[in-house]
């Protein structure tokens, strides 16, 4: 799951430039929308999770509108720093917003899909089976819309080249658009899917956040393939040092292994050289 | 045809291009020349939608342009190779390609183009696979260009194709882009290399100082005074 957080943070940095703070709280999104969907509507789990997934799309692109696309419009000054600045004034806004509308309280369901199978000594509960069943779903249907659409297309040129894309007729603000609400849907969708496993409360998002800053940072800022690898790598890393070290040491370890890296391969473990 | 009339353009406070005004004719191939920041690249620029003109007016076959677009100025069939190139460095030759005829929906058309496009730079043809990013300054320059023509342009806007050529490469470039004008394409250049962009044009303007200073056929241009001494370096 930490694979499709850390893919959309990548995909908006990688065409948008812009360094998401805000991108946990999409995945916050995400649980409290499935959260209601189960019990206010009554929805199904995979309806529930669906709704998510729309919610932070629609969520996703209005806040595009409403925040970065101005911006763009407008600025003058360093772009990298101002859309930081917004991203940590939105991470605020719907944290604090979501603790007022729902309170501090944990808002969780027990299970998604109840029961688990055993597999030799290790019982694996359906839900996380199930989360991980769709993330590798999502990631092969994105991996297919990115290489094989033309919006898709457009996205990876939008990021490799922006003004020669503008020059082949691509329609920028479009695909900015897309591209932000795509990469919250992403997170949406995981908050959705790992409801069971993390309920919702309005700091929820912080965790994941630093969790997809670790693995984009660890593969190299703007290589989207690796990212995927590179989620799978945090994920261990993440849950070896809970096993061996304790739950509090988690983020120690993990900052101490990107640290060692980066000491040794600045540019990330698979990143390519800067363009001078 | 093109035609830019009394144009002024810049970069916010900055005034770059004074009255500037200059034509196209269907199937002409016309030079700017003129040195280092004089404003060759901002007329571009400015034709291509990058930049909005603050006065003047720029028509295209009929249609006002200096409110458009660049995707409008691009479906209408304007393309335009920057100096830099802008191609997209991680994309295969194939697929910058197929990214120029990305407004195009008919398959068959998009083959039959990319097979013309090859025919005329078969280079191209040989390292379809290659990472355009890992390729020569030479052969990304007739990617650049090859591109351009994916999209069936009307006008191509060129600029500075010479840079960082070497002299026979720039020869070579420079016959393409006039086979290119004997179908009827309108072909816009910027350069800076007076001598050899003058044996190849229909004629050229002079621009100084973001004014034009100047213009005539390739001819009169080659024996005018003032080029020779100005930019020929005859006495």
């Amino acid at each position: 799951m930490y694979v499709l957080i850390a893919l959309g943070l990548a995909l908006v940095y990688g065409v948008m430039k812009i360094p998401n703070f805000a991108h946990g709280e999409y995945y916050l999104f995400g649980a409290y929308a499935t959260y209601f969907a189960l019990t206010s509507f009554g929805m199904s789990p995979v309806l529930a999770i669906i709704f998510a997934a729309l919610v932070g799309f629609v969520l996703g692109a209005v806040i595009e509108k409403l925040t970065f696309s101005p911006l763009r419009k407008r600025n003058t000054g360093d772009w990298v720093t101002n859309a930081f600045m917004i991203g940590a004034g939105i991470q605020l806004i719907i944290q604090n917003g979501a603790q007022l509308l729902f309170t501090a309280n944990y808002l969780g369901v027990e299970y998604l899909w109840e029961g688990g199978v055993q597999i030799g000594s290790i019982n694996v509960a359906y839900d996380r089976l199930v989360a991980f069943c769709i993330a590798m779903v999502t990631l092969v249907v994105f991996w297919l819309f990115l290489k094989k659409t033309r919006t898709g297309i457009s996205i990876l040129a939008v990021a490799d080249d922006e003004t020669g894309a503008m020059l082949m007729g691509v329609d920028i603000k479009k695909i900015h658009t897309l591209t932000y609400a795509l990469s919250c849907m992403l997170a949406a969708l995981a908050g959705g899917a790992l409801l069971s496993v993390t309920p919702a409360y309005p700091t929820m998002g912080t965790a994941p956040n630093l969790a997809a800053w670790f693995t984009v940072i660890l593969v190299g800022v703007g290589n989207l393939s690796a990212v995927i690898v590179g989620g799978f790598m945090v994920g261990l890393i993440e849950v070896f040092s809970t096993y061996i070290f304790g739950a509090a040491w988690q983020n120690v370890v993990s900052l101490s292994v990107i640290i060692l890296i980066l000491l040794f391969k600045p540019n990330g473990l698979f990143g390519r050289k800067q363009k001078v | 045809m093109l035609k830019l009339e009394n144009v002024c353009a810049g970069y916010g406070k900055l005034d770059v291009l004074w009255n500037v005004s200059c034509e196209v004719d269907d199937g002409e191939f016309v030079a700017i020349v003129g040195p280092n920041g004089a404003g060759k690249t901002t007329t571009m620029r400015a034709i291509s939608g990058m930049i909005r003109p603050k006065s003047g007016s720029i028509i295209f076959n009929d249609v006002h342009l200096e409110n458009k677009t660049i995707k409008q100025i691009h479906d209408l069939g304007i393309s335009f190779i920057t100096d830099e190139g802008n191609l997209f460095s991680g994309m295969t030759v194939k697929e910058n390609l197929e990214m120029g005829a990305l407004s195009l929906r008919d398959k068959g058309k998009k083959k039959e183009l990319l097979d013309k496009v090859i025919g005329l730079f078969p280079r191209l043809g040989e390292r379809l696979n290659q990472q355009a990013g890992l390729m020569s300054g030479g052969e990304r320059k007739m990617l650049g260009i090859a591109r351009g023509l994916m999209s069936e342009p009307k006008l191509m806007l060129v600029d500075e194709p010479s840079l960082g050529l070497a002299p026979a490469v720039v020869l070579d470039v420079f016959r393409t882009l006039k086979g290119l004008t004997k179908e009827g394409v309108m072909i816009l250049l910027v350069e800076q290399n007076v001598n050899t962009t003058l044996k190849i044009v229909d004629r050229a303007y002079i621009l100084e100082n973001g004014a034009i200073n100047g213009q005539g056929t390739s001819a009169e241009l080659l024996a005018s005074d003032y080029i020779q001494k100005t930019y020929l370096g005859i006495e």
